[in-house]
């Protein structure tokens, strides 16, 4: 404060915490966006990109562990919000987890050059592809969040939020489905890709899963946060 | 007597600075939810608070004015005594409680003129006790005391009660139903504008007192006012000071409040004012000194019950609850202090 003689009450007025969720949802979503460029680069034999695109990931996963750190100092326990604020941290992690799948993946793929076959290569990048609408579709349901609060919680906008979370559920099954697929191609592959190629890639199918696992997740806990308020 | 001697000279510069405090501060705090609602610019306001204001001071401050002046201690009884005791004890009332906010203000306390001043005004009166034989201590009203301690805590009470159910009613017959909530918000930064005037007004009508309360007493007991009415001239001279702390300090305190404030929508807005306003006049017309801004605390948190609000931080309800507990004693004692020392040395 620029001067110092002031006495107010106004300081009722807390900091929302539902502004930096969004925010790191987008940042969450970012970085899944930039891993999608990453595999794709993969697939494309650049590896020079995937170690750019790895680092760039890991700021975005750095920025948006800071704002999860900005969320939970703006919920004391002297803070009372339009929802239960043990929800809206366990709506979070999952969210934060989104970031965290999307970095470990990116440095996954930097630890390894593999040679893929064609039908490998189609797979993993339709396994991408299901991951980022999984995302996205998750990404377009937080940002109701702020209609819901500038409607306190209407009817309509429950509605509304609530229907999201399904269709999220439903994206994330399909990347499960394409997610068995293609660890089922590797497996055929097993010759062609030796021992070390196969557990490479079933890991990192596996951790592309996990992206779209964390955000049906936090849309989950979302649904519960908001039907539990 | 008359106006230009020493100690009526000094209860009005007294006074005056309460005033002053007053709209640094409080106004300013009163003010805050209109310009961080967006609904009105810092120019804006400082005028409607102005004007309003000094309308709300002069043409229905007189109730609680005189309640301060002489509901809690009888001055007419004091003055047919002596009448310089009651100038003296106006004065170590009004020294005492600017000092007090003073203090508060540098600490950042959120304490309430109110509060003070009828603190200062109740040690004063308990210190006459000892150097008055014929006026002993049952003959402070006690029981007006009582009444408006009460009220203090009622007060934010009711604030919450109206505001919950006023934007609940919002909440559910537009919020809820607009197809457009955000013109909606548009609408009601206009309602917000007459909100922020009720404000103004309630506030004067109760606040103007402060600084006042303890002048007019002194006035009277110079014999430079009439008996049994406060002249509109004095209430005048509380809501001129109180727009000149609004204007070089009070101004700057919105505009950083205001700034703080970025959640806070008009239709949020409104129904924290409007039901801050209602109860503030409701107890300008009861005669009952209470705090605009412990009420309009109290409404903010109604609004948020009603889940208006994103985050309300409840921890600036402890610090009140602290400083309200400290206030009144704090407030008494250094009154009393100041009145045995001033009959020593006058």
């Amino acid at each position: 404060m620029p001067f110092e003689y002031v006495r107010s009450v106004l300081g009722i007025f807390g900091e929302s915490p539902f502004k930096p969720v969004h925010t790191h949802a987008e940042k969450s979503g970012e970085a899944v966006h930039k891993l999608n460029e990453a595999v794709d680069a993969y697939v494309n034999g650049d590896y020079i990109k995937v170690r750019t695109l790895d680092t760039e990931i890991s700021a975005i996963e750095y920025e948006a562990d800071i704002i999860k750190q900005t969320i939970r100092k703006l919920i004391p326990s002297s803070m009372m919000l339009p929802v239960d604020p043990n929800d809206l941290l366990s709506f979070l992690k999952p969210q934060d987890s989104i970031a965290d799948h999307a970095h470990h993946t990116a440095h996954w793929l930097t630890l390894r050059e593999t040679e893929l076959p064609l039908d490998i290569k189609q797979g993993l990048l339709e396994l991408m592809e299901r991951t980022i609408k999984t995302v996205d579709a998750y990404e377009n349901t937080v940002d109701d969040i702020a209609k819901l609060l500038e409607t306190s919680f209407s009817k309509k906008e429950i509605k509304r939020i609530l229907k999201k979370v399904p269709e999220v559920e439903e994206l994330e099954h399909e990347t499960d489905i394409t997610k068995k697929q293609l660890q089922q191609k590797i497996f055929e592959h097993e010759d062609e890709l030796g021992g070390v190629g196969v557990f490479y890639l079933i890991s990192l199918v596996r951790d592309i899963g996990n992206i779209a696992d964390s955000a049906s997740k936090a849309a989950d806990r979302l649904r519960t946060m908001i039907l539990r308020r | 007597m008359d106006v230009f001697s020493p100690l009526i000279l000094a209860v009005i510069v007294a006074g005056l600075y309460m005033a002053w405090n007053i709209g640094a501060n409080d106004l300013a705090n009163s003010m805050g939810t209109s310009v961080g609602s967006g609904a009105l610019s810092i120019k804006q306001v400082v005028i409607i608070a102005g004007t309003l204001e000094v309308i709300g001071a002069v043409y229905f401050g007189d109730r609680v004015t005189s309640k301060i002046a002489k509901g809690i201690v009888p001055i007419d009884q004091l003055i047919t005594i002596d009448p310089n005791i009651v100038i003296i004890g106006s004065l170590a009332a009004i020294l005492a409680a600017g000092f007090w906010i003073t203090f508060a203000t540098f600490y950042h306390m959120p304490v309430s003129t109110t509060h003070s001043i009828v603190g200062a005004v109740t040690g004063f009166g308990l210190a006459a006790t000892f150097f008055i034989d014929e006026f002993t201590i049952d003959q402070i009203e006690w029981l007006v005391l009582g009444k408006i301690v009460i009220s203090w805590i009622t007060s934010p009470l009711i604030g919450a009660t109206l505001a919950f159910i006023i934007f609940t009613l919002i909440r559910f017959l537009l919020l809820g139903r607009v197809a457009d909530p955000y013109n909606l918000e548009k609408k009601f930064a206009i309602l917000q504008i007459f909100s922020a005037c009720f404000v103004a007004f309630a506030h004067g009508s109760n606040d103007v007192a402060n600084a006042v309360g303890p002048l007019s007493a002194a006035l009277s007991a110079a014999e430079l006012t009439p008996y049994g009415v406060i002249p509109q001239w004095v209430l005048l001279i509380g809501g001129v000071g109180i727009v000149i702390g609004l204007a070089t300090w009070g101004w700057k305190v919105i505009e950083t409040i205001g700034k703080g404030i970025t959640e806070l929508t008009p239709t949020r807005g409104f129904s924290a004012e409007f039901a801050t306003a209602l109860v503030v006049v409701g107890h300008s017309y009861s005669s009952l000194p209470i705090s605009t801004t412990h009420t309009l605390v109290g409404a903010v948190v109604g609004v948020g019950l009603a889940g208006g609000l994103a985050a309300v931080d409840l921890s600036v309800i402890r610090k009140i609850l602290v400083s309200w507990v400290i206030t009144v004693p704090v407030a008494a004692l250094t009154s009393g202090l100041i009145f045995a020392v001033l009959m020593k040395v006058i």
